[in-house]
């Protein structure tokens, strides 16, 4: 991995690293991150990487639409919450025939995503399953706030 | 893309012939020199403006063609002529019209950047992007569901990557001119009980009152668009079969409208 040498914390070039959040993952998947200032500019990028993804593990057009569609409103909703300044953190991984996001952001204590709006339903009509997920302390103190969805190649494989 | 294409036009081909415009440099002089709050600036604005319109037009139909109307081209055009008067400055020894063409020129293709295709899209793309767009509708009709790149590409009888690289276009350029490119305008009438349906999923739910002023304000199609996939449980191909138009375009659509409902519901609270 590029930053393989940074630890936790904020980098020269001030961007906040956050520590991954969850266990690495079984050999096989494939995995990919990327990284972004959390401002809504780089949803498109996000995005892309989504769609690329996903089309390319085979899933059907209106899969690939959605899933491009859930990583955009879950990575808006947190770029919204994120502290400013912060990096947005999004991992993707494709195994078999789930594809898992998952992304987060550091926030101000006490900051959650809303499950009672119309945003947490277009997760859920968008997404096979969705969570909210909260990470270890980022080294400043701040609590990282996350999402994870998951999606579901309905067809058969390949 | 070295030279304004509107440049050889301006000089080689004016509308009427004989027509030029160095009576109007004395204007430009006075204009630049009248203060700000001078009552008589803006009407010799008005007349730089009216009297240059021609060299506008003439930039605009330059572009024509190209999947933006006209109207809209003239519009843009003029805007740049605006820009052009306002900015000119006829002590640096250049003609009104060696500074204005280039203006103008650019305020079209900023045009073309933003909301079309752009120039720099090539040709082979574009069509790709109307060959997608047909096979997704037959291979959605004949399989039952919407196709996979795969699928598409063995369909057309093409390597997967360029269908990825196809589709990939397709969301990285919005604007009407690829819309229209696939003659979605004659669409089939949206069904009533699919939106009746929909209605009664909205009713249902709790943040509907801050939701509501937020879907009346959106375009008709946009608005039928988001209760189908939302509260009456469509796919984006049946979405696009029901409304008549492409999976791409609705695709796009809920993009676009996703994130304006996001800011509308954000200042909200």
């Amino acid at each position: 991995m590029q930053d393989a040498d940074v630890t936790d914390g904020r980098r020269s070039d001030g961007a906040v690293v956050l520590r991954l959040v969850e266990p690495p993952p079984p050999p096989g998947d494939h995995q990919v991150e990327l990284r972004v200032a959390a401002d809504a500019v780089w949803l498109s990028a996000v995005r892309l990487l989504a769609g690329d993804l996903a089309a390319r593990a085979d899933f059907d057009v209106d899969a690939v639409a959605d899933l491009r569609l859930a990583v955009d409103e879950a990575c808006a909703e947190l770029m919204r919450s994120a502290l400013p300044g912060s990096t947005l953190t999004c991992r993707f991984a494709v195994c078999d025939d789930r594809i898992t996001m998952t992304a987060s952001v550091p926030v101000e204590k006490s900051r959650t995503v809303d499950t009672s709006g119309f945003g947490w339903r277009v997760l859920r009509t968008l997404a096979d399953d969705v969570e909210v997920i909260t990470g270890d302390d980022s080294p400043g103190g701040y609590p990282a706030l996350g999402l994870r969805l998951g999606a579901l190649r309905r067809i058969g494989t390949p | 893309m070295t030279q304004p294409e509107g440049s050889a036009a301006v000089t080689s081909g004016p509308r009427r012939p004989g027509q030029t415009y160095a009576h109007l440099a004395p204007l430009f002089a006075r204009f630049a020199e009248m203060n700000t709050d001078d009552n008589q600036r803006d009407g010799l604005r008005d007349r730089l403006v009216e009297a240059h319109l021609p060299v506008a037009q003439h930039i605009a139909r330059r572009f024509a063609h190209r999947g933006e109307p006209l109207d809209d081209l003239e519009q843009v055009a003029t805007v740049g002529l605006i820009h052009a008067v306002d900015r000119f400055a006829p002590d640096r020894g250049v003609d009104f019209l060696s500074y204005a063409v280039p203006t103008i020129t650019g305020e079209v293709r900023r045009h073309f950047r933003d909301h079309g295709w752009g120039m720099r899209v090539p040709r082979r793309l574009k069509d790709l992007h109307v060959t997608i767009g047909s096979a997704m509708s037959e291979l959605s009709q004949r399989l039952g569901r919407a196709p996979t790149a795969r699928e598409l590409a063995l369909h057309l009888r093409l390597p997967q990557e360029t269908v990825l690289e196809g589709l990939e276009a397709a969301n990285a350029y919005r604007g009407l001119s690829l819309d229209r490119m696939l003659t979605d305008e004659d669409g089939a009438p949206t069904s009533v009980a699919a939106l009746g349906e929909a209605d009664a999923a909205l009713e249902r739910v709790e943040y509907r009152e801050a939701l509501k002023p937020l879907l009346a304000e959106l375009p008709e199609r946009e608005r039928t668009i988001i209760m189908l996939r939302f509260f009456g449980g469509m796919t984006q191909s049946q979405i696009a079969d029901r409304v008549g138009i492409s999976q791409m375009h609705v695709s796009r659509l809920l993009t676009r409208t996703l994130e304006q409902l996001r800011d509308g519901l954000g200042r909200g609270s």
